[in-house]
């Protein structure tokens, strides 16, 4: 299965767009940056981790390029934007959990 | 035995370790068995302060603890929330545990405090106590105490109303 934190640890083919920012911020980005944004509830569990944030949490999705743009958040280092390479069925996960 | 988890934020602000020891021992006198859920750092330091496990008795990793976390685990949530991340946790904590829950906000900012305590009044209908207080955690105490006797009160009367029904 897909892990998010594994993903972190071990590859080097992903993105961040934002750092250490505020969750607001990051929602906004994915807003207004993602090509396809589905909303789903703090807690569903996205790409094996727990999505943290507040309701309804945008999860950014890019077909074409077989990306997912994410808030990621720590308690020490605030949230982060990531954009990860995932397989399509991932994607077809979150659509399923979607609250939209 | 009721079940309380104490959710820690960053452990930057000196008030968090001496306040979850305060609230560990005043829940598990209310009756809760209580378990703390924190960083690896937060945890040293309740480790370091309370090395013979007087007080606290239980301790888990945030993350692992928010993996594996179902509606039912826990019968009330406390959060400490310091910073926006911490917002964030308590708001998840609480959709997924979906239980009586108080928010112990706090920070060096008025308006990081007002901030806060809007993000958690618009989101959950969770209880909040909120100070100003970085190094002395006597006013974020005096509020967390209030906060509490209202809870215990509440759960007394609720008990009261159980114990009539059952009769």
């Amino acid at each position: 299965m897909f892990c998010l934190e594994t993903y972190l640890r071990m590859s080097e083919d992903y993105q961040i767009h934002m750092t250490r920012s505020g969750f607001k911020d990051c929602a906004r980005f994915i807003e207004e940056n993602a090509v396809e944004v589905v909303h789903v509830k703090p807690g569903e569990k996205i790409v094996g981790a727990r999505i943290i944030g507040i309701p309804p949490v945008p999860i950014g999705i890019n077909d074409e390029k077989g990306t997912i743009m994410l808030p990621y958040t720590k308690p020490c280092y605030g949230t982060a934007t990531v954009e990860i390479p995932v397989p399509s069925e991932e994607i077809e996960k979150i659509r399923a959990v979607s609250i939209d | 035995m009721k079940k309380a988890i104490i959710l820690l934020g960053c452990p930057e602000s000196p008030s968090q370790t001496p306040l979850a020891i305060y609230a560990t021992n005043k829940l598990t006198q209310m009756g809760y068995e209580v378990t703390l859920a924190s960083t690896p750092s937060a945890k040293k330091l309740l480790e370091v302060s309370d090395p013979e496990e007087h007080y606290l008795k239980n301790k888990v990793d945030i993350e692992t603890c928010l993996d594996e976390l179902e509606e039912g685990d826990y019968d009330f949530l406390l959060g400490f929330v310091p910073k926006d991340a911490a917002v964030s946790y308590f708001v998840t904590f609480y959709h997924i545990l979906n239980t009586k829950s108080l928010a112990l906000i706090f920070a060096r900012d008025e308006e990081k405090v007002e901030y806060f305590e809007n993000t958690v009044r618009e989101n959950t209908e969770a209880e909040i106590a909120s100070a100003r207080a970085y190094h002395n955690p006597t006013p974020l105490r005096v509020r967390l105490d209030r906060a509490l006797k209202k809870l215990d009160k509440k759960t007394l009367a609720e008990d009261d109303d159980d114990k009539v029904e059952d009769s």
